[in-house]
């Protein structure tokens, strides 16, 4: 793979001699995605394991096994932008608890074992029982992960589910962390008026959750299709509740923040609505906003309203899924690579200079955001999380 | 059966007691190591702590750095620059200065000033190369009102935003006052750069670390001058210990009314600026 | 409590102790020391070598440049303006090659294993400081390059050293000479040169208002023919530089007028030619620097003489002899002309 050794951004206006190299690229857009998805998916698991919603019963333990999926590539993107990997553990064993880029090592880590774990409890039965069944290696992996011991009595299942209830609801706050502090990170930032917000983990928070509730929609939605099984609909129907509910607070909070940032209009506002007006129309207004998420809430809007069932339904909540990840995933790109193209001048514009074989490139960026999804592939045939495999217990 | 159920009695005791024994070990285990893992900073924390970092011939105590820039006297040769990419080994293209001049040009008719340094594409054409430097003759056609320079470099402000986001202390501010880099430690994960509201910071391509002015911190205390105040021919750069009363620097911002760049950040830089206008950030 | 419970507990523990002692053992010792950094780099980066060197470094061994520079204007400390050795020259330090990055004690330092750089292509350098641009302050000295030098070399006037001490040219005199005592030997010059120094027709140039340095150095070059004159040869070979400072003072000290032979008017265009003359011979014909010839008043027949003179070879100065060689005879008719016209003051 080409390797240069940096690439340079035209621009216009002026900018200090240093912003020609953009510090945080496509990898840095993925990785608050990638956290975003986690925290979604742990949101829609939670529904179930400590709101008691049972009509999410279906997709609980999928969401659990995809937010572990995607958990365990998160820190990929880092790694890979990371100017020396092999020292990354510095932030952890000599925290600097001023950053907030210090609290990735804790809150991730934190949250790697909480979902380890989580998924552990809810599989044990499952692998409890396929290692007394299988021989061989197989039986003897399960075996491994079950720490030898067999025990699927009513009391170890009562501590099995004590544990799962405390796990989920300590994750919630675990997931806020994990995916607040990222948009704290850019949030507390005085050198960028475009992140410098105090809304920002909010929203971050918020459109994470969107993003995990909408792929947990699409993952069932495809699994049900794959595996032949029928789809409930009062599933599918709950998380779109969800999602619509908090689209619509996540869409007024971006727009409260945009809107605030224009009004106000501090020093530098010209070129920033010089940006707003020019390069932002598409990627910002287009997608972001208006095919992103003011479609899914029409959609879903005019689905409930008109009560639709069956085919119909189903198609519109995985359409408007579908585009509220992009809608997320567009949120990510404006906000970390725009408020790189407005410079810290004030006075100027540069352009992001895309890369494609390079390690930080789209290439990069796009096998981090697969990767999970080939490791879900694996998983789901070690640990089926499906309702009618063995699997499903009484928790 | 009872004998049974008090022989799984005794072997659940045993299992009990082993279980109960292998917490305990564990649990000692665990208290060791922690016990050794912290105890060196308990030890240092009782034992006196060295008060300066070993430097011939220099206490880093009862100092007070800062820097001046005189505007008005610059004549924007950029000798500062080319001297401060020789001293310290920066990358010799136009996209990694520690240091840099802007060139501000009010011209007749035009109320935004223009604006432009000596990275700008326009002057690396009027240079031989991208690692030496020159401001091109821009406005020789057209009228200018009021044009001037100004030199710019890190403020090593006293709350630098770099140093409170880093996540491992790899930047730091030191006793006296210098705001520096430990290449060793860094990461690269370049929030510093971010967070910098000055651009004074940039990632280093070859080293895979970030880097910035030190304000020569290797020749200041050997009780030389930075290299871009020893080259400077005109006098537009002023550094010294604003401890000593009678430094050029304390004189300096004793008789005249100086400035601050981005002073609404609240970091409170150390580079105090004579004769910067207004369209200066 | 449960078997599998107790495991994972027995795990958590072991891993907790496996992270403390994984800690301990990457932990810098020296790692708040001081506060949140790792206390040994403060030392690290101090003990990095510095390359430029200062003044004081080069005098030793470059004893005449320094005295150059050190009593030249690119040493004016009242004015705070000081280009210093190594602005021009690169600094006197290098870096340690082996290091690769990494700060290092060690490197080659001139004139053991470096060398520096003697710039050659001035044209290029000077201007950097020098070149008229709209944002340097007024006080800077500044300059039109293409209207200044044409495509010559600024060292071909300025020794960079010392620039206003010009190339070819000597320290204003120490000890002026008295003009009472030039003017009792200056008997012999009148036939020539006029009987207060203003040549009407006569063989020799006007004198009068001549710059007295610039004066008692072409007498020396009479006398130590590195200048031919079949009358000046034998005229200056008795005379004593004592005799030559006289000289130049008394006729430094007469009055000089618009030249008697000046009859027309040089023509409007000469000005932009003249452009280039007035560097050295001001722009009035009253010369920048005391070692050069006024022109004002000048003879025109005699200025138009030397003029072909420097072109046709048959004088040669480093200065004159390749500008001489752009001008037309039109144009040394109406160069000698115009300064013929000047009035010197």
């Amino acid at each position: 793979m080409m390797d240069p050794q940096f690439l340079s951004a035209p621009f216009t206006g002026y900018v200090y001699p240093n912003e020609t190299v953009f510090p945080w690229g496509v990898l840095i857009v993925v990785y608050p995605y990638l956290t975003g998805l986690v925290a979604g998916a742990f949101t829609v698991s939670s529904l179930y394991q400590v709101f008691g919603l049972k009509a999410l019963k279906p997709v609980a333990h999928f969401a659990m096994l995809t937010a572990l999926c995607l958990m365990i590539f998160v820190p990929s993107p880092l790694l890979l932008h990371l100017g020396h990997p092999e020292r990354a553990l510095n932030a952890v064993f000599t925290p600097h608890w001023s950053s907030a880029m210090a609290m990735f090592g804790y809150f991730a880590g934190f949250y790697v074992i909480l979902l380890v774990l989580e998924n552990w409890f809810v599989f044990r039965p499952y692998m409890v029982q396929q290692a007394q069944q299988r021989k061989g290696w197989s039986g003897k992996f399960y075996n491994l992960l079950c720490l030898g011991s067999h025990d699927v009595s009513e009391k170890a299942m009562s501590y099995d589910r004590k544990w799962i209830f405390a796990l989920a609801v300590i994750g919630i706050p675990g997931a806020c962390g994990l995916h607040g502090y990222v948009g704290f990170l850019f949030g507390s930032l005085k050198s960028r008026e475009w992140w410098s917000s105090d809304m920002m983990p909010i929203i971050f928070l918020f459109s994470a959750i969107i993003s995990g509730t909408a792929l947990v929609i699409v993952l069932y939605v495809v699994s049900c299709l794959i595996r032949k099984v029928r789809i409930a609909e009062d599933c599918i129907k709950l998380m779109a509740y969800t999602l619509w509910g908090f689209v619509m607070f996540t869409l007024v909070m971006e727009l409260a923040e945009f809107g605030n940032l224009v009004y106000k209009g501090r020093e530098g506002i010209d070129t920033i609505m010089e940006f707003v007006s020019t390069r932002l129309i598409i990627p910002f207004f287009v997608l972001q906003i208006g095919v992103g998420a003011v479609t899914p809430i029409i959609t879903l809007t005019v689905l409930f309203w008109r009560r639709t069932t069956g085919r119909f339904l189903i198609v519109g909540i995985t359409v408007s899924a579908v585009l509220v990840l992009l809608s997320v995933l567009m949120m990510r790109f404006n906000v970390v690579i725009g408020g790189e193209e407005i410079a810290k001048t004030g006075k100027g514009l540069l352009t992001f200079p895309w890369e494609i074989l390079h390690r930080e490139g789209v290439l990069a960026a796009a096998s981090v955001l697969i990767a999970p999804f080939l490791l879900l592939l694996v998983m789901i045939r070690i640990f089926p999380p499906w309702e009618d495999s063995p699997a499903a217990e009484s928790h | 059966m009872d004998e049974k159920k008090d022989l799984d009695k005794g072997q659940c005791g045993r299992r009990d007691f082993l279980s109960r024994l292998g917490c305990a070990v564990a649990g000692g285990a665990t208290a060791l190591a922690a016990g050794v893992a912290l105890a060196p900073e308990g030890q240092a924390a009782v034992a006196a702590k060295p008060n300066a970092p070993k430097i011939p011939g220099y206490d880093w105590g009862n100092h007070h750095y800062a820097f001046g820039v005189d505007a008005t006297k610059c004549i924007g040769c950029l000798r500062c620059v080319e001297a401060c990419k020789t001293e310290n080994e920066v990358a010799g293209d136009a996209h990694h200065f520690r240091t840099w001049v802007e060139r501000y040009a009010h011209v007749e008719g035009e109320d935004k000033v223009r604006i432009d340094s000596q990275a700008d594409p326009v002057n690396i054409a009027a240079s031989d190369s991208e690692g030496q430097y020159r401001f091109a003759n821009r406005y020789k056609d057209v009228k200018v009102d009021k044009a001037f320079f100004v030199p710019k470099l890190c403020n090593h402000c006293t709350h630098p935003a770099c140093v409170q986001v880093c996540p491992t202390g790899a930047t730091y501010k030191t006793k006296d006052g210098f705001v520096v880099i430990d290449h060793t430690y860094c990461i690269g994960c370049q929030y510093c750069v971010q967070a910098c509201p000055y651009g004074a910071r940039f990632f280093n391509p070859v080293t895979r670390v970030t880097d910035k002015c030190t304000w020569c911190y290797h020749r200041v205390t050997k009780g030389l001058q930075p290299a871009c105040v020893e080259v400077c021919p005109v006098g537009a750069r002023i550094f010294g210990d604003l401890n000593d009363k009678q430094s050029s620097i304390s004189q300096f911002v004793a008789n005249n009314r100086v400035a601050v760049l981005k002073p609404e950040t609240g970091n409170a830089p150390n580079v105090f600026y004579v004769g910067i206008d207004k369209d200066v950030e | 409590m449960p078997k599998h419970i107790q495991r994972l507990i027995f795990l958590f523990i072991a891993f907790g102790a496996l992270a403390l002692t994984a800690r301990y053992y990457f932990k810098d010792k020296s790692f708040y020391e001081f506060g949140h950094y790792r206390g040994d780099s403060v030392v690290e980066i101090a003990r990095d070598k510095p390359k430029y060197k200062g003044t004081a470094y080069c005098q030793s061994c470059h004893a005449p440049q320094f005295a150059e520079w050190s009593k030249g204007v690119h040493n004016s400390a009242d004015i705070g303006k000081i280009v210093k050795c190594e602005v021009c020259h690169g600094p006197g330090g290098g870096r340690d090659p082996e290091s690769g990055y990494m700060h290092a004690a060690t490197g080659p330092d001139h004139p053991k294993d470096l060398k520096l750089i003697v710039p050659t292509d001035t044209r290029k350098l000077c201007p950097l400081c020098h070149e008229k641009l709209e944002a340097r302050p007024a006080a800077q000295a500044q300059i039109v390059i293409d209207e200044h030098a044409g495509t010559q070399q600024c060292t071909l006037c300025h020794n960079p050293h010392s620039p206003k001490t010009l190339v070819g040219s000597i320290v204003p005199l120490l000890h002026p000479g008295n003009p009472a005592t030039g003017k009792s030997k200056a008997a012999a010059c009148l036939g020539c040169h006029g009987a207060v120094g203003i040549s009407q027709g006569l063989p020799g140039p006007t004198l009068a208002g001549q710059n007295p340095a610039y004066l008692a150095e072409k007498l020396g070059e009479y006398k130590a023919g590195k200048r031919n004159n079949p009358i000046m040869n034998p005229m200056a070979a008795g005379l004593s530089p004592g005799d030559m400072e006289d000289l130049g003072a008394y006729f430094s000290g007469l009055k000089c007028e618009v030249a008697p032979d000046a009859l027309n008017q040089a023509s409007a265009g000469i000005k932009a030619k003249a452009a280039i003359c007035a560097n050295c011979h001001g722009t009035n014909g009253v010369a920048t620097s005391r070692s050069w010839p006024n022109l004002a008043g000048q003879s025109k027949d005699y200025l138009v003489t030397a003029l072909k003179a420097y072109k046709a070879g048959e004088r040669t100065n480093i200065v004159m002899s390749p500008l001489a060689k752009d001008l037309s005879d039109a144009d040394m008719e109406n160069l000698a002309a115009h300064y013929a016209n000047a009035v010197c003051k």
